[in-house]
């Protein structure tokens, strides 16, 4: 176990530098220079700078060194939890993180809560009434939601919700998470992680029903309740939380949509933000963050696995 | 056609290997049961349709419809679905409709260029990895793991921004040398980007699929039977080893192209992919973020559209799932 946990970091921790090595190379090499860009966009405001503010601004970040110094000098930065200055913003990229990160958390952790108190009794529900219609709504419902993507989805549900029903605002912004306008938000962030549940649940359900513990459990005369509960729901949850690193990209992905669609300033936002004005160190945060929480998102599930089934090992 | 008679038929005879009875001058192929299988499929044969609609709207939108994709009439601007513009008129008095038209046209180019060039990319790192085995296996499986474990969409959008600049360059120059005004449309410059950012971040699905099946096919019961038996190399790989890898292969490719459209349409919806005055209808929708309350229809037929053809693909994709990889269902 523990090997596997170290073979498992040396593997990942070192495609994590490649991962920010790579995307160093592309900013230095393709995007070009920040500063330049910065002042060419401002420039073509009327404003007129000297060569030398440039320079100035260009030595205060490090970017006129070349690109292996520039790079090792953000590894030791990065190792001592400093993710650089914002170009644009003139701040700690940190403390940005430190802003963005947690509104974008909590709608995910609400999202995908959510999703497993729908998504796990729905997908009870199709198994126990399989090849019934409730069963081929609640299948085919989860393929439509699975194949439209959020930012279909989200746009028509405005449209409906606003225009045609007008229930309600449009939701812009943020106001926390007890707050009525998260309310659209929290359902297409919802239905992502939704059918991967429903078509895990149900799989699994369909699988273990004809089993013969199955039928000692009713034989012994419980309710089906129990039998539901207790010996069919156990061994079929466990394959459920596969599913986990999915939804992990999920919400990353969703994130940058939802928080356009509705102007919230969460993690997506801050990496709109970054990717277009070309501000390094915000890119190289977000990429570095993203990447993290699928990777531990999918360690968390190769760990999870042999805890909760003994018949696998980790590693195999 | 399928009466209970020709079921029983079919199985006796595939039991013993002798094909269909009924019809003893034809060979049944894998194909043509396949696609009896899928036309079964009344679902993927709806998909289908509507991918060949598309697909047909890509080839000839601009004789369908009398209007250009690029023509502003800022007199007839932001007019609601008529008679005389089936989907009305964007901001800028574009007819919506040919918009759409054109956007299929760009959805289908990136789809299938994208998907093309990630393919290649798979089938050569695949079947290395699977041929070779060892320290090139294990390190193609772990650039395929690291790349797979960033965010898809983020990745894409490093990619492009990061390719902007040097593809708009390289443009430059070759216009330059060749003073071939090719190079002066900018509309092209975009669609290499997306092709880019999406070869960047597909290949690793394909790489795996082709590792997987390499090593499977390699150690088959019949390969090696076809082998014994004197089969010349070229023939165990057209007649035995082609046919079997295929399958999933193609599976995967139409679910790949559906999974492209959706990727530029993703990216252009984020203001990075194919961007105006370009049609595609991810920029459509974005452009209609700003004006939905007072306009829906901008918002409302590409959304519908990029929907529509979502569900259709992936209709298609499960019934050619079906249909060429019969094993596989329970």
């Amino acid at each position: 176990m523990l090997a596997y946990v170290i073979t498992r970091t040396v593997r990942w921790g070192s495609g994590l530098l490649l991962v920010l090595v790579t995307t160093y190379a592309m900013m230095f090499y393709g995007a070009g220079d920040p500063v330049k860009r910065m002042f060419d966009e401002l420039s073509q405001g009327g404003a007129v700078f000297d060569k030398s503010v440039q320079d100035a601004m260009r030595k205060e970040l490090g970017l006129d060194k070349p690109f292996h110094e520039q790079f090792i000098n953000y590894l030791v930065k990065l190792s001592q939890g400093n993710l650089g200055i914002s170009i644009r913003e003139r701040r700690p990229v940190i403390n940005m993180v430190r802003v963005r990160l947690p509104i974008s958390v909590q709608i995910g952790l609400m999202a995908t809560g959510l999703a497993a108190l729908i998504g796990i009794p729905l997908g009870v529900l199709a198994a126990l009434k399989h090849n019934r219609w409730t069963d081929t709504t609640i299948v085919g419902s989860a393929v439509f939601i699975n194949a439209v993507p959020v930012f279909v989805t989200g746009p028509l549900l405005l449209v409906f919700f606003v225009l045609v029903l007008d229930i309600m605002d449009v939701p812009f912004g943020w106001k926390g998470p007890f707050d009525k306008q998260i309310i659209l938000p929290l359902i297409l962030m919802t239905m992502a992680p939704l059918p991967a549940l429903v078509r895990q649940t149900r799989a699994g359900l369909l699988e273990v029903m004809g089993e013969d513990y199955i039928r000692t459990a009713r034989a012994k005369g419980l309710t089906e309740r129990m039998v539901v509960m207790r010996h069919m729901l156990r061994p079929v949850l466990i394959p459920v939380i596969t599913v986990l690193g999915f939804i992990m990209i999920g919400l990353v992905n969703g994130a940058l949509f939802v928080e356009t669609i509705f102007n919230i300033p969460g993690f997506g936002q801050l990496t709109y933000q970054g990717l277009t004005q070309v501000d390094y160190p915000v890119i190289m945060a977000v990429v570095l963050i993203g990447t993290v929480i699928v990777m531990v998102g999918n360690l968390l599930v190769d760990l999870a696995y042999p805890l909760l089934d003994p018949r696998i090992t980790a590693g195999k | 056609m399928t009466g209970a008679g020709e079921v029983a038929q079919d199985t006796i005879a595939s039991q013993i290997g002798l094909g269909d009875l009924s019809q003893p001058a034809r060979v049944r192929s894998l194909w043509r049961d396949a696609m009896r299988r899928l036309l079964k499929n009344r679902l993927a044969v709806a998909g289908l349709a509507v991918v060949l609609l598309f697909l047909f709207a890509a080839a000839f939108g601009p004789y369908i419809t009398p209007y250009d994709f690029l023509a502003q009439n800022v007199k007839e601007a932001l007019q609601p679905a008529s008679a005389r513009h089936l989907m009305g008129t964007d901001p800028l008095g574009r007819d919506i409709f040919s918009r759409i038209l054109y956007g299929a046209r760009t959805a289908f180019l990136v789809g299938f260029t994208a998907t093309a060039i990630s393919l290649t990319i798979g089938i050569l790192l695949g079947s290395l990895a699977g041929f070779m085995g060892g320290r090139v296996d294990s390190f193609i499986m772990w650039l395929t793991d690291i790349t797979m474990s960033i965010p898809g969409i983020l990745l894409a959008m490093v990619v492009s921004t990061a390719l902007k600049r040097p593809i708009a360059a390289w443009f430059e120059r070759m216009y330059m040398q060749t003073r071939h005004p090719f190079y002066l449309n900018t509309l092209w410059l975009d669609f290499v980007l997306v092709f880019g950012a999406l070869a960047f971040i597909s290949w690793p699905g394909y790489c795996r699929l082709i590792r997987g099946q390499v090593l499977s096919l390699q150690k088959l019961l019949y390969v090696e039977a076809a082998r014994m038996v004197g089969g010349r190399t070229s023939h165990i790989i057209l007649r035995h080893l082609i046919p079997n890898a295929i399958g999933p292969v193609v599976v995967a490719v139409t679910a790949g192209i559906g999974g492209a459209i959706l990727l530029e349409s993703s990216l252009s919806f984020l203001g990075v992919g194919v961007q105006p005055p370009n049609a595609s209808w991810g920029s459509m929708l974005n452009n209609s973020l700003s004006l939905w309350r007072t306009y829906p229809h901008l918002m409302v037929y590409p959304a519908v559209t990029i929907g529509v053809i979502q569900i259709s693909f992936t209709f298609l994709g499960d019934g050619l799932n079906d249909a060429l990889n019969p094993r596989q269902t329970r």
